[in-house]
């Protein structure tokens, strides 16, 4: 059986607990949904709902104690480490909140790191893309240096270059400008929505923050490890509202 | 605070009284061995042989010591800079760097002691029963009075005490100056390339030039009818470009390492393998440095005795002769390789402890890695990699300068007996070194690599 073909990613049941006990955390429970191709998918929740339990099980960074994740057409229960590693690496593309970079390479080695991991002769259209990508991040004259040689929004940015490169089936993006300020995170958002409205790229993205959310196609809100809320795209201030409904309903 | 909060587990820095009680077996064997063979000579009325022993001895004993110091620094130095955040926390709620330093160094220094007491006795004890072998077989006097321990054997424990207390202060020198700030904001520690002052290094370099002449004049010298004056300039030059070397090892060895590294060409786990050989220059240096040191004086001697065989091999002598004089070569190339070797074991244990560290330092970066499509066996191999261009690239410079070292030598020596230059291959010894260098590098990468790919990526990530 595969999923639907609009459909990139998908979540049947997917249910993710911690511990044993006493102990025992329910992160992330029986949740089941899908994302569609070419859409800005924006998760929002409290502290500790298991939006990041949600990103790795979706990643395939992490396996569920319970449910299935389908990835590109491709169950992830049904595969080893070993073939996930590889559907990640053609699939997936992170952006993570920080230390998103491989200290010792430089800029644009980082970013061409999925490329070559896959194995991939750079043709001229993925050297175009990339100096295109480069080039519109602002980080023409920074493609040398190394990530401790650039500030906090540089650094995200050459991770979105990265995210990008490789044209994936779905970027996922925990919190990317959860480090930055203002400018730095509206710039960033600019580059995700753009991928998505220039090139079709899928984005999965957590944020705490209704501007970026506002930037999204579609709208999760999370509680507590369950789906609470799915709307299509809000403005600012609707967004701030239904979160502190969210804060309302939980006391 | 009253007490300060001491930094870093006994665990982290049990390669210390690893280290220093290997050191101390050595110098306690050795200290005992000469005690011994001074009472004997002394029974039987040659003394002036047994005194030069204490000194050759005292030698040996300093050049581990130094091999030990330098493991010990790098120990330190690796182990803090894995715990910048909590120095950081500590700095910010109050703790002085002075206090957070002696608590420190104290710790090691005691760790190190302990160490070196319990393998100085060790150490006697194994020369007492060596000494009780040879008097039983007859190969030595029964008439002398043999001491069990002597006062000497609290030197090498002294020595090791003091030379502790000084790594323990150049080992935590580095990372206790870091602002509380920066490291709180999470920038390595990682220094950008340091090659130290620059008349340092001027000098460094016009040691090693002068070293490298000296060592060419003696082997002319020898060629022209050499005297005892060729082998003492190739003595002094040995020693000049020696120091060049030691005192300049951080541009030289980390040039090395990443000229070798290149050979590992550029898949990701090659290109990120190399990097991190080099990432650290400094710790780069000190955790090969021990090994360059070790497999220069085993490939000297080697080199040199079989230089020395080669020629007598082209005298004009009777059999009988030569075969004495064959003999006793190897049996003095055998003793000392053996009394060489320990220094290149004890830098072993260091380089294996700093390559575990260091990969547990980064368990963050590799849990990125894998998340971004980096398999096992790539990880597994990058460790790998890493730990090759390291040991191999010690073991390269260790062979290149223990031949060019020991050919010189005997250069200098013998080398108007015999026709054509003095040259010494000692196969058996560089296929020892090598082998040893391959063991060396699956012991340092195995732990490491598996310990590295248990964990799932996202637990990493949490690192
Ligand atoms: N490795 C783990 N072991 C135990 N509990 C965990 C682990 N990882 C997550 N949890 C728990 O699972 C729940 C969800 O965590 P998760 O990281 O997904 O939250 P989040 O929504 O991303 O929060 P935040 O906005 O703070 O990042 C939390 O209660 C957390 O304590
Ligand atoms: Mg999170």
């Amino acid at each position: 059986m595969t999923a639907p073909s609009r459909v990139v990613l998908s979540l049947r049941g997917a249910t993710k607990t911690y511990g044993h006990g006493t102990g025992r955390v329910t992160a992330l429970a029986n949740v089941t949904v899908d994302i569609e191709e070419g859409r800005f998918t924006a998760i929002m929740g409290p502290s500790g709902s298991g939006k990041s339990t949600l990103m790795n099980l979706a990643a395939g960074l992490d396996d569920p104690t319970s449910g299935e994740v389908w990835l590109a057409g491709h169950g992830l229960h049904l595969l080893d480490e070993e073939a996930r590693t590889v559907l990640r690496r053609t699939h997936v593309g992170f952006v993570f909140q920080a230390f998103n970079l491989v200290p010792t390479l430089t800029a644009m080695e980082n970013v061409l790191l999925p490329l070559a991991l896959a194995g991939r002769r750079l043709t001229r259209e993925d050297d175009l893309r990339v100096d295109r990508l480069l080039g519109e991040l602002g980080l023409d004259e920074r493609r040398h240096h190394r990530p401790g040689e650039l500030s906090g929004g540089q650094q995200q940015r050459v991770a979105i270059a990265r995210a990008l490169a490789g044209t994936p089936s779905v970027v996922i993006a925990d919190e990317p400008t959860g480090n930055l300020d203002t400018r730095s995170s509206r710039e960033v958002l600019g580059l995700l929505g753009s991928a998505v409205e220039s090139y079709g790229q899928t984005i999965v993205m957590v944020s705490h923050d209704p501007v970026a959310a506002s930037r999204a196609d579609r709208i999760l809100m999370i509680t507590d490890g369950r789906i609470v809320g799915d709307h299509p795209r809000c403005t600012p201030e609707e967004i701030a509202s239904l979160l502190i409904e969210l804060e309302v309903g939980a006391a | 605070m009253k007490t300060p909060a001491v930094l870093g587990s006994v665990r982290q820095f049990s390669t210390i009284s690893v280290v220093a009680g290997i050191s101390g077996v050595y110098a306690g064997f050795l200290v005992t061995c000469s005690a011994v063979f001074a009472a004997s000579s002394t029974a039987s009325g040659t003394a002036a042989v047994a005194a030069i022993l204490p000194v050759v001895a005292a030698v040996f004993i300093l050049i581990a010591t130094y091999v030990t110091a330098v493991v010990i620094v790098n120990c330190i130095d690796t182990v803090l800079a894995g715990m910048l955040h909590r120095i950081a926390l500590l700095r910010l709620l109050g703790g002085s760097a002075r206090s957070l330093r002696s608590s420190v160094a104290r710790r090691t220094t005691l760790l190190a002691t302990a160490g070196a007491i319990g393998g100085v006795l060790v150490g006697a004890l194994a020369g007492d029963v060596l000494r009780i072998v040879l008097v039983d077989q007859g190969q030595l006097t029964r008439t002398a009075d043999y001491p069990w321990l002597t006062w000497w054997l609290v030197a090498p424990v002294l020595v090791s005490t003091a030379t502790t207390y000084l790594a323990g202060r150049i080992g935590t020198g580095r990372v206790l100056r870091v602002a509380p700030a920066t490291a709180m904001l999470g920038a390595s520690a990682d220094p950008r390339e340091d090659h130290g002052p620059a008349a340092r290094r001027r000098g460094s370099w016009a040691l090693i030039g002068t070293g490298a002449l000296l060592l060419v004049a003696a082997m002319w010298i020898g060629e022209v009818g050499g005297t005892a004056l060729g082998f003492l300039v190739a003595f002094v030059g040995a020693a000049t470009m020696s120091t060049g070397l030691l005192t300049g090892a951080r541009l030289v060895i980390p040039a090395v390492v990443a000229g070798l590294g290149r050979i590992l060409g550029s898949s990701p786990p090659s290109l990120v393998a190399r990097r991190n050989a080099v990432k650290n220059p400094l710790r780069t240096t000190r955790s090969t440095m021990g090994l360059v040191v070790g497999v220069t004086l085993v490939t000297t001697f080697a080199c040199g005795m079989d230089a020395l065989r080669r020629s007598v091999d082209s005298w004009e002598t009777s059999p009988a002769q030569r075969q004495q004089a064959l003999s006793l070569l190897s049996t003095m190339t055998t003793v000392l390789v053996a009394v060489i070797v320990v220094s290149a074991v004890i830098a072993s244990v260091g380089f294996v402890s700093t390559m575990s560290l260091t990969v547990i330092e980064r368990g963050h970066e590799i849990g990125l890695l894998r998340a971004l499509g980096f398999t096992r066996s790539q990880v597994r191999r990058m460790i790998v990699l890493e730990s090759a261009a390291l040991a191999c690239s010690a073991a390269g410079l260790g062979i290149a300068l223990g031949l060019f070292f020991g050919s010189a030598g005997a250069q200098s020596l013998v080398g108007f007996q015999t026709p054509g230059f003095v040259w010494g291959l000692p196969a058996l010894v560089l296929a020892a070194v090598a082998s040893g260098a391959v063991v060396l590098v699956l012991v340092a990468s195995t732990g490491p690599a598996r310990r590295a790919v248990d964990v799932t990526p996202v637990e990493a990530l949490r690192t």
